[in-house]
């Protein structure tokens, strides 16, 4: 319940709605990164428009939503914040990772089961012997599909 | 009576052994590829060129275009069965499709997806046979000036798909504007906020940024929630639509048919507005609109209709004025011009097997789809009984192989890891992933139309309103904003503060 | 049966593995085609790539590389390794205007390849709305010049073939108009057709039935001699502009340091392909230009590169100059 210690850290604040009030957090630092970023674009005038014109118009927008989000979470009720988990983005967005790694340099007979191996390991119900077991064959139908049903240009052994 | 003896020399073209074989070719892997996440028709188009060098061009077309609609119609049974949008045109299918799929309900949403889809399919034919000629006349109305006003139009139907918040809701559309503009400046060649990449240079790809928010987040989300796990844990109840679906879906069909018809035609791919639109408007007339986007069968109907009808209605331009509305036309042309057709306004007259062979192909092709796909709903039903455990890691490396094939690229599928991880932060901080897509989708379009207009009026704001066709659309879309956003401000004095 | 799937998709794995062996080629060769599939570079390389596979009895397969204007895809394959296994489809803008539009281009167009040969290049035309009042190329230039910035020029984004051609042709008449950016060529097409726009410059495939059926208008075409596909249209030559011949020429390259009996294996199997009736057929009637057989050889191309380079870079770099 790690909400409510945090609800408790923060009652002093004012804050009522924690959810809204990191949402609005968020776009802020989205639009401020935004907005240095396209800060050495030309604006341009009207009648040409510059490369940065749009992008900064957008990205103000954005922060100007964010900002609203925050006060609206002084002034309402709303959902705390959600808890955040490390397993599911570690292994699923690692597995993925892994795959862009060897895909190239080891091809699919290596990329294909080592990112579902890994991926695997974000579910609680990880069994080794089942998650290998289902990589290899899937692996082996992803060869056949995608390299010599479709045709794709699939690196299938890249390392000899 | 024109019309009726052009359709019967394209039936006596379409309707010989191998036209219908090769169109079933086409179908099935057109099927195959769109329920394959990430792998799209460009690519397979691509890859099966060559292999079409031996049949003469009317065969090689029929085929190529069964690939193009299947992968449509094939993108729609991902979005219902894994939440994931192949396609840009199948977003919206998420939003209801994916929730009756969790009710038991996966036969049914596939069903009505496939039985609209012909319907639609069936009347686009139709109207491309009958109304061919004058409806490019139409679409030449479409300057960058009107375009501009139906993107603003799309904008405001992104803000009604909100499930929660208004203002999160467009929040979210502007993210998806701001993500729209990372590449190279169309004008001067410059590149904008790519962060120094050069993968970023072109942009961030439609299926990269789609699978990241729908696709891994999804992932993410779903392991920390074992309750809703397993899609299908319950009984599968009846397999497909019965008395009462029909009866709640007629009439969506009949509009999202239409609509998609209408926007399919415009020229720079108006077709993927279509099933927003259809969208929007079945939650405006629904009597209880709070039933959207908790499984309403009328918003899988609608968009689906208008899908199949914008994929269909898009060949108008290519086949009138030889002009691609989108890749994957772009893509036929050439594969025309492989075959030494190259598609204008003639090919009508000089080419009248290949056109009207093609058109009536169409409708062949409609119902191969059913054919192929209403068997196949029992199997893709059976398909969600596989534990998750199983399931995620399979739509894992899917997605991965999907991706890496789009460019070749392990960039690419790094990004789509980056939005992984966006999608997931997103939707703990309770935004919505879908407004978000169509802003991408339209921002792209919308910035272009937008300094065409400006540079062809040379910087005068009054071209959107001079132009008629411009000045009607955008009061539509003002007057569907006022709308949307009447309740919200009715609501509470607090609110009208936060507007 | 999952085992059977699993023996039977490894055994097709390992019949991919290279054995080492003397002759070239005793694997698939990958083709980069630096652009996006359907387009003209990704259907000549299709339909070369098709009849050289036939003749190196080995397949060759095309590998989609898009992004930065070709740029992307010809650096990947630059940097692969050169033994003939990886090769690229090359074009005007990739290997003749990159270095002036792409300052960081982190190859050489002339150093870093070793040239195949010229495949095939598709005619650049200036079209332009049908309901401009201009007859021929000479009064269209002088609409032009009186026109000044209010002509707009259409074009599918910076780098494309149609803005390269479209500022060397602006550059040799003399006059700046107001450009006008599309993601491509149909959209830009689709609005000259309609009037939005008043002319551009385009690749003969993209226009062709358009300016058959009426659509739009041609006023020459940047060849020495008409096209068989559009005969009624004059050269530019004809109309006393001899310094406006341009095509969107592509050719096949190999990474530098590529084994010379394999560039001469490939060259050998680029001629055969250029030769064969069925091939021809089908580059013509893209209205696609086939070099002579002078034309095709590896030295031809260096020298082609070695002009273009030396020929794009002072126009673009003082037309982008003056747009910045």
């Amino acid at each position: 319940m790690a909400n409510q210690d945090e609800q408790a850290g923060r009652a002093g604040s004012g804050i009522r709605a924690q959810q809204d009030f990191v949402a609005g957090l968020f776009l802020a630092v989205i639009a401020l990164f935004a907005i240095w970023q396209a800060s050495d674009m030309p604006l341009g005038t009207l009648r040409a428009m510059g490369p940065g014109m749009l992008p900064r118009a957008v990205a103000v927008m954005v922060g100007l939503g964010g900002v609203i989000l925050m006060v609206s979470s002084f002034l309402e009720e709303g959902p705390a914040l959600e808890r955040f988990h490390w397993r599911g983005p570690l292994f699923i967005l690692g597995g993925i990772l892994l795959f862009a790694l060897t895909i190239r340099t080891a091809g699919l007979i290596v990329a294909g089961p080592l990112s579902m191996i890994f991926g695997s390991l974000a579910s609680d119900e990880f069994n080794w012997k089942e998650a290998a077991i289902f990589a290899v064959a899937l692996t082996a139908i992803c060869i056949v599909l995608f390299k010599f049903a479709l045709g794709l240009p699939i690196p299938v052994i890249a390392f000899m | 009576m024109d019309m009726f003896s052009n359709l019967a020399l394209g039936f006596s073209v379409a309707l010989t052994l191998k036209n219908i074989a090769l169109c079933f070719a086409g179908c099935f892997v057109g099927t195959l590829i769109g329920v394959l996440p990430g792998v799209g028709p460009i690519a397979t188009i691509a890859m099966l060129l060559p292999i079409t060098f031996g049949l003469d061009p009317t065969g090689a077309l029929i085929m190529l275009a069964g690939i193009y609609y299947g992968a449509q119609y094939g993108g729609s049974t991902t979005a219902i069965l894994v939440n994931l949008p192949g396609e840009a045109t199948s977003v919206v299918t998420t939003l209801d499709g994916h929730q009756m799929a969790k009710q038991g309900r996966a036969g049914v949403a596939l069903g009505i997806a496939a039985i609209g889809s012909f319907f639609a399919g069936c009347v686009a034919t139709l109207l491309i046979a009958a109304l061919g000629l004058p409806l490019t006349r139409l679409a030449q109305l479409f300057g960058p000036a009107e375009y501009f006003s139906l993107m603003v139009m799309g904008l405001v139907f992104a803000v009604v798909l909100a499930r929660g918040s208004i203002l999160k809701a467009i929040c979210m559309i502007l993210l998806g504007l701001m993500l729209a503009q990372v590449g190279t400046d169309l004008e001067t060649g410059q590149e904008r906020m790519t962060l120094g990449l050069i993968s970023l240079s072109d942009g961030i790809d439609f299926a990269v940024l789609a699978m990241g928010i729908f696709g891994f987040a999804e992932i993410i989300r779903n392991l920390e929630n074992p309750e809703t796990r397993d899609v299908v844990r319950g009984t599968i109840g009846r397999l497909l639509p019965g008395k009462e679906d029909f009866r709640q879906s007629y009439m969506p069909i009949l509009r999202g048919t239409f609509i998609g018809s209408i926007l399919g035609i415009l020229p720079g791919n108006g077709a993927v507005l279509g099933p927003f639109a259809a969208y929007t408007m079945e939650k405006r007339l629904a009597k209880d609109p709070s039933r959207f986007g908790r499984g309403a069968i009328e918003g899988v109907a609608g968009p689906e209709s208008a899908n199949n009808a914008g994929a269909q209605t898009a060949f108008i331009p290519l086949l009138t004025l030889g002009i691609p509305p989108n890749a994957v036309m772009a893509l036929m042309v050439g594969a025309m011009t492989i075959h030494g057709i190259i598609p204008g306004p003639q090919v009508m007259t000089r080419n009248p097997e290949l056109f009207w062979g093609m058109v009536a192909s169409m409708w062949v092709g409609n119902l191969m789809l059913v054919i192929i796909n209403l068997p196949l709903v029992g199997i893709w039903v059976k398909l969600l009984k596989v534990p998750y455990r199983l399931m995620f890691p399979a739509i894992l490396i899917f997605c991965c192989i999907g991706i890496y094939s789009i460019n070749n690229s392990p960039s690419d599928v790094m990004f789509t890891a980056f939005f992984g991880l966006f999608g997931y932060i997103v939707l703990k901080l309770g935004f919505e992933p879908a407004p978000m897509l169509l802003g991408f989708v339209l921002g792209k379009l919308m910035e272009e139309k937008l300094r065409q207009s400006l540079i062809l009026s040379r910087g005068d704001f009054m071209t959107f309103l001079d132009r008629p066709v411009s000045a009607v659309l955008l009061v539509i879309a003002v007057a569907m904003l006022v709308l949307a956003l009447l309740p919200s401000i009715r609501k509470s004095r607090d609110e009208v503060f936060t507007e | 049966m999952k085992r059977l799937i699993l023996a039977a998709g490894l055994a097709i794995g390992l019949m991919q593995a290279p054995a080492q062996a003397q002759t070239y080629p005793n694997k698939p060769i990958t083709m980069i085609v630096p652009f996006a599939a359907g387009g003209p570079t990704d259907i000549i390389a299709r339909i070369v790539g098709e009849h050289m596979s036939r003749t190196l009895g080995q397949q060759i397969v095309i590998e989609n590389v898009a992004g930065a204007g070709g740029t992307t895809g010809i650096t990947r394959a630059s940097q692969a390794t050169a033994d003939g296994y990886t090769i690229m489809m090359g074009h005007m803008g990739t290997h003749g205007a990159a270095p002036a539009l792409y300052p960081n281009l982190k190859y050489d167009p002339t150093k870093d390849f070793a040239p195949v040969g010229l495949a095939a290049g598709t005619p650049i035309l200036i079209v332009a709305k049908k309901t401009l009042p201009a007859k021929d190329l000479k009064e269209f230039n002088t609409w032009l010049k009186a026109t000044g910035d209010k002509a707009n020029q259409a074009h599918a984004g910076v780098g494309a073939v149609s803005h390269m051609t479209g500022i060397f042709y602006n550059s040799l008449v003399g006059v700046k108009p107001t450009f006008v950016p599309y993601t491509g060529t149909g959209p830009a097409l689709n609005d000259l057709v309609s009037g939005q726009v008043d002319y551009m410059a385009d690749q003969i495939v993209n226009v062709v039935e358009q300016i058959k059926g009426g659509a739009i208008k041609a006023y020459a075409i940047a060849t020495p001699e008409r096209s068989p596909a559009l005969p009624d249209v004059p050269t530019a030559k004809e109309q006393g502009m001899p310094e406006f011949e341009v095509s969107a020429w592509n050719a096949i390259f190999a990474p530098k340091n590529t084994p010379a009996d394999v560039v001469t294996k490939l060259a050998g199997a680029l001629d055969k392909a250029l030769d064969d009736e069925a091939t021809r057929k089908r580059l013509l009637d893209l209205g696609g230009i086939i070099p002579d057989k002078a034309g095709r050889t590896p030295d031809a191309l260096q020298k082609l590169v070695v002009a273009e380079v030396a020929r794009w870079t002072p126009v673009l770099k003082a037309a982008m100059a003056t747009a910045k």
